[in-house]
């Protein structure tokens, strides 16, 4: 007769469930879709941009003395192929509007009476693409160069000398925190994005893989075989690790992608014949990388437990789905948090966000990319994860070992608070 | 040790309210194929779940071969077939069968080898490589028990194998349950289908409403139930059954109204003997009254019959009537 020589349970339950993962052409496609929507993120706009026209058919209403200000603003607008004309001043503004109701002009530009006076009032736009970032832009700068020149021809300044003022003036932010050579902002910005769109998008993705496994083997009535062979801690775990051990794997090809797309954004949009414009990709190090996988799997751990446990009580899809969104809100909520942490990397709210162990998975790798954290504070956070994961895992094993051969109705508060006694 | 393969000793469990085992003792010797018998809801389930761990006694213990508590310690050496059953549908149909041997101890080598030589005993070998979810639903059973039996337990507990099976199946699982038993193992298993247990209990316990109403050997089982005095009649003719009736309701000789079904033997009855009285007595009074008989027989009840007369009519056609819907 056999003694006991084979693996332990968890170990072949979490090798079921990885087989049971790996091989469906589901984990191929996903693997590969991320990396390709991660090209697309940087493909799409600057094609979009390339393509998208953004002149517009404006009209200007000149209250000046003279009338001086509209000709040469219409000139410096028609420079940017920008189609305008100048209306007469006493032109009804009820009139104006109704020609971008029938859609013949996009918008019209008041010029106050006082305009050219220092402290005078605001030039004034009115139209439908007043929403878009690059046409006003566009504008102001003509109503600004407009303005300047003829205040500085009535200063008697000469305009050739004006010219020499008015050239451009270079500005380039770098995000640092101390160390030489920081990236560009907007570059590291992206970068803890991205760890932050990975981390999100992995952790409830496989978490909510792990509650739907659970129901799943409840509503096929396996789990009651399971039991008997296994002890109920043996399959959590086992599930958790296994389901888990794809998810690292997809997070390391998708990691792993995102570093080669940056390191080779110019090379990409230039084969897409679009330039890739100063970026200066912040050195990640390997240090880096690690911070992302480990809150990737502590973060996991502690929602597939949670998600785990939620599958237990449920029986069936349904439910789970209403069971579960408590949940998923805890986990949307620091997304949606996310400028507190990316625009003041090293202020209170985005400590706090980071040592809580709902957003902390999410938001910490953000906060350590872009320099915002210490050595200690990272720590510290990872130290809360872990012993906050240790005990959800205990209190959801305990909701688990008995949910799992439960049928029919869902458990209220009370059992609940029975069950985690047992 | 023992030489008892399963000890329950004054095991109750209780789920909220309900008592779904009350103070419940019984002991299957090694080697036997015993059946646990009761209707629906008698707690069949409960103490079995009980033996292989998956709920706990509130109070009693259960002992498996002599010296394991159930769990882990057992679990290498006890298979379970439970009764809601599943498998995973996306697995191969093999590697399904090698895994609930690998959870129950065996190596990944022998696991597999074992798996093989089970598919081809129960003539599924060419669908080794096939999903779980492509195989028919009589299959798919005898995936489970290969699934249940793959390391070649010391102690096999089936809860309720019968329900659900076509009759082809059942005779396969009556085959494997004597193999097991021809190879060494104790065979337990529950069941509320008195003729599948008559034709392959060893010995028997009956419960109901959680409690004990009897166990034993079934031929002693049986025999005790003869020895109450069940006496089937057969008069010559229909006059001799209406000289016979004051000595067959007499209620100093005989139990409870006679059976009889005038329409297809209207000279043949069913009775039983009161309390203390031997069949010789009966037939002394009927000779007596000048009843001319044609038989006069002591009858060995089914284990159907026993059942019912122990658990009470309304319960064993309560558990019927779910086996039609079944």
């Amino acid at each position: 007769m056999t003694a006991r020589a084979g693996l332990p349970d968890w170990l072949v339950i979490a090798r079921r469930e990885f087989l049971e993962r790996i091989r469906t052409p589901w984990f191929a496609i996903v693997t590969l879709l991320g990396p390709v929507l991660m090209l697309a993120t940087i493909l799409v706009p600057a094609l979009l941009g390339r393509a998208v026209d953004n002149s517009a058919h404006v009209q200007i209403v000149d209250h000046t003395v003279g009338e001086r200000v509209g000709p040469v603003l219409a000139a410096q607008l028609a420079q940017a192929k920008w189609k305008v004309e100048v209306v007469a001043p006493d032109l009804d503004e009820g009139e104006l509007l109704a020609r971008i109701r029938r859609d013949a002009i996009d918008g019209f530009v008041v010029v106050p009476a006082d305009a050219l006076a220092p402290g005078g009032a605001a030039v004034a736009y009115q139209g439908a693409n007043a929403a878009n970032d690059l046409a006003m832009r566009t504008l102001y700068q003509a109503v600004a160069q407009t303005i300047l020149g003829l205040r500085a021809a009535d200063a008697g300044i000469p305009a050739d000398k004006l010219a020499t003022v008015l050239a451009p003036v270079g500005f380039a932010p770098r995000h640092t925190t101390g160390e030489a050579g920081g990236a560009s902002g907007m570059a590291a910005l992206v970068v803890g994005y991205a760890a932050m769109f990975i981390l999100y998008i992995a952790i409830i993705l496989y978490a909510v893989n792990v509650l739907r496994s659970v129901v799943q083997e409840k509503t096929n009535r396996v789990v009651e075989i399971m039991v008997a062979a296994a002890k109920p801690n043996a399959l959590m775990l086992g599930k958790i690790l296994g389901v888990g051990a794809v998810g690292l794997i997809q997070i390391v090809i998708w990691v792993l992608m995102a570093l080669l797309t940056m390191r080779f954004r110019g090379e990409i949009l230039g084969g897409f014949g679009v330039a890739a414009g100063a970026w200066n990709v912040p050195a990640l190090r390997a240090v880096d990388v690690a911070v992302v996988l480990v809150y990737f799997i502590l973060g996991y751990f502690f929602y597939a437990a949670i998600y785990a446990a939620i599958g237990a009580m449920v029986s069936s899809e349904q439910e789970a789905q209403q069971a579960q969104t408590p949940v998923a809100m805890l986990l949307v909520i620091p997304v949606l948090c996310v400028q507190l942490v990316a625009g003041h990397p090293r202020g209170g709210a985005a400590q706090g966000l980071t040592m809580v162990p709902f957003s902390s998975p999410v938001l910490m790798p953000m906060r350590w990319l872009l320099g915002g954290a210490t050595v200690g504070e990272l720590l510290t956070s990872i130290a809360i994860l872990v012993v906050s994961t240790l005990i959800v895992a205990r209190l959801a094993a305990r909701i688990y070992r008995v949910g799992i051969l439960m049928y029919g109705k869902r458990p209220s508060v009370r059992e609940l608070w029975r069950w985690l006694r047992y | 040790m023992t030489s008892l393969a399963v000890d329950v000793v004054g095991v109750s469990k209780r789920f909220g309210n309900h008592s779904a085992v009350d103070q419940l003792s019984f002991a299957v010797p090694t080697g036997v194929i015993y059946g646990v018998l009761g209707p629906n809801g008698a707690g069949k389930s409960t103490t079995l779940r009980m033996m292989n761990d998956i709920i706990a006694p509130d109070t009693g213990t259960i002992q498996l071969l002599g010296r394991f508590k159930p769990g882990r310690e057992a679990a290498a050496r006890v298979g379970f077939l439970p009764e809601e059953r599943g498998l995973y549908p996306k697995m191969r149909v093999s590697e399904m069968i090698a895994f609930m041997g690998e959870l129950r101890g065996l190596t990944g080598r022998d696991a597999k080898a074992r798996a093989g030589a089970w598919l081809e005993r129960l003539g599924l070998s060419q669908w080794h490589r096939n999903k779980v979810a492509d195989l028919s639903k009589g299959m798919q059973q005898k995936v489970q028990f290969a699934a249940a039996l793959i390391h070649e337990p010391e102690l096999v507990i089936l809860d309720e194998p019968w329900s659900g099976l076509d009759p082809i199946n059942a005779d396969v699982l009556r085959e494997i349950v004597h193999e097991q038993r021809d190879r060494g193992a104790t065979v337990l298993f529950s069941t509320h289908l008195m003729e599948q247990a008559e034709k392959i209990c060893e010995h028997v316990c009956i419960i109901a409403r959680g409690r004990k109403v009897l166990d034993g050997r079934l031929a002693d089982v049986k025999r005790a139930a003869a020895a109450e005095g069940r006496i089937a009649l057969d008069f010559a003719t229909v006059d001799d059954r209406g000289r016979a009736e004051p000595v067959v309701t007499d209620p100093a000789l005989v139990r409870g109204p006679v059976r009889a079904d005038a329409t297809v033997a209207p000279t043949a009855i069913e009775l039983d003997l009161a309390d203390g009285v031997e069949a010789q007595r009966l037939l002394v009074a009927l000779v007596g009254a000048g009843v001319g008989l044609r038989r006069f027989e002591q009858v060995t009840p089914s284990l159907h019959d026993i059942f019912v007369e122990r658990v009470g009519r309304a319960a064993a056609e309560v558990a019927e009537r779910r086996e039609e819907v079944a």
